[in-house]
């Protein structure tokens, strides 16, 4: 049996380990490598850039735990900018399990740095099942459909709610999402009501979503971890992102060996049974 | 780094746990990892169950009702338990009134939603210029958008068998979805090499942390 053969029957779980290797290095010793700006992340840069300071904007927390090491760090990154610009955030998420709770780990981690107060400065509304209904509702009143934010106080009792009754108050919304829920976002929200709507989503939903940017419908897109370690670059705050991009790196390289030694295996044993055959 | 608390060293380690036990599932099937797979499922569903029944049912449904005085919510909870009717094959019919309100009421919204945030953008979108004034690479740019829509569309119109010119348009169709198929595929694994960065961060930083605090 030849080096090709043996390939061709190698345990995939050696490819396993392989994989788990290339990424646990560069997580060990970061390497740091150069992270390139795309337009259409500059372009959700640059329009929460343009909202004058202290505007309101509603950060969505759309995503399932699973999908942490690609949404988390985009939250962080746009809390870290919109702070900057003292701006007043409403939290909520479209996702019952993982998003109320990173939502409000998150921004109240993130607020300390900045000394701002819940309630004041922002508020985190939580989850509210059926989010096409919701979605409608907040276009009219926030407070009927969310009456209590996600700890259970009336929003009655929060001094940010008392300016902020509906989307007609809000400049922007930053939808952070892994999941269809940024589709609505767009075909509701900014279609309906004329919000604009900036997005980060996961990598696998990032194909579909330039589209919706192509046809203007999205102020500008972070695409998974590549996406959220642009917005940190911009930000000027590195966290988990840039240094997973070390990581990302490496695994992808190992990928496209692997795809061109399978290539080249597959053709050899074919070759070979061909003169075998002959 | 602040040293961590007793509940967080504990917190920390069951998670490393179940993420390792998780992982095992790749070298075999095993028991621990089908105990966390349990666990998984058993909380999910009693979160769920616990979120929906106070954020809809007692936020959105009792509390009106009893402190508000809106009484008319009664008719949409009423709808709503009807929905239960479906577990007993002889009244199962009685969950069909709120199935046609729902399948009515949602129809109505998607119809707007669809059309006016999906198909009237998009098609707007693909009605590009194609004057060679605005420059060499947007009139290329607006030329292969448009071919792409064109070729696409006649690759999935079987109204006519695809010969001739008709054929050559849909291989063409193929080539756009394909090239389609090959972005998603990579964004694809991009994404799942990026779940894996996240576990393997947690194990290094803050298993690893909470392993040098305590030895």
């Amino acid at each position: 049996m030849d080096i090709w053969e043996k390939l061709n029957t190698i345990d995939r779980r050696w490819i396993y380990l392989l994989m788990f290797l290339s990424i646990l290095f560069p997580t060990i010793f970061v390497m740091k490598f150069p992270i390139e700006l795309t337009p259409e992340a500059e372009q959700l840069y640059n329009a929460v850039e343009e909202l004058p300071d202290s505007s309101v904007v509603m950060l969505t927390f759309d995503y399932y735990a699973s999908a942490l090491a690609e949404t988390e760090p985009m939250s962080i990154a746009a809390l870290r900018h919109m702070w900057r610009k003292d701006m007043k955030i409403i939290t909520l998420s479209n996702i019952p399990l993982g998003g109320p709770t990173i939502a409000e780990r998150v921004t109240r981690e993130i607020a300390k740095e900045f000394d701002k107060v819940y309630g004041v400065d922002f508020v985190n509304l939580g989850y509210k099942a059926n989010y096409v209904a919701v979605m409608h509702g907040l276009a009219s009143s926030i407070e009927s459909i969310f009456p209590t934010d996600y700890t259970g106080t009336p929003l009655s009792e929060l001094p940010l709610m008392e300016h902020v009754k509906s989307y007609d108050d809000m400049k922007f919304i930053y939808c952070v999402a892994d999941n269809a829920t940024v589709d609505y976002w767009i075909s509701i929200v900014n279609a309906q009501y004329d919000i604009p709507v900036g997005s980060g989503v996961t990598a696998v939903m990032a194909p579909k979503m330039y589209s919706f940017l192509e046809a203007g419908q999205l102020t500008g897109l972070l695409g998974g971890m590549k996406g959220a370690a642009e917005y940190e670059k911009m930000v000027g705050a590195l966290g988990t992102a840039t240094i997973g991009m070390d990581a990302q790196s490496m695994a992808h390289l190992l990928i496209i060996f692997l795809v061109i030694v399978g290539n080249v295996g597959f053709f050899m044993n074919r070759r070979k049974a061909k003169d075998a055959k002959e | 780094m602040e040293s961590f608390s007793f509940l967080e060293h504990f917190q920390i380690w069951l998670k490393a746990y179940l993420i390792l036990s998780l992982f095992s599932f790749m070298y075999k099937d095993n028991k621990f990892y089908k105990l966390s797979e349990h666990v998984f499922a058993g909380l999910s569903a009693g979160y769920y169950v616990g979120l929906i029944w106070q954020t809809v049912i007692i936020q959105q449904l009792v509390n009106p009702m009893f402190d508000k005085g809106e009484w008319w919510l009664i008719f949409p909870g009423l709808l709503g338990l009807l929905m239960f009717a479906r577990m007993i094959p002889k009244w199962s019919w009685i969950s069909r009134t709120s199935l046609a309100f729902y399948m009515g009421s949602t129809a109505g919204i998607y119809l707007i939603q669809t059309l006016h945030g999906f198909i009237l953008p998009q098609v707007l979108s693909t009605m590009v210029s194609l004057d060679p004034s605005n420059g060499f690479a947007a009139t290329l740019l607006a030329l292969i958008i448009v071919i792409g829509v064109i070729s696409t569309l006649i690759y999935f119109y079987f109204s006519k068998e695809h010969t001739g010119f008709m054929g050559v348009t849909a291989r063409v169709g193929i080539w756009f979805i394909m090239i389609s198929f090959g972005a998603h595929f990579g964004y694809t694994v991009m994404g799942r090499i990026s779940l894996l960065i996240g576990r393997v961060q947690f194990l290094v930083y803050d298993w690893g942390e909470s392993i040098r605090q305590i030895f």
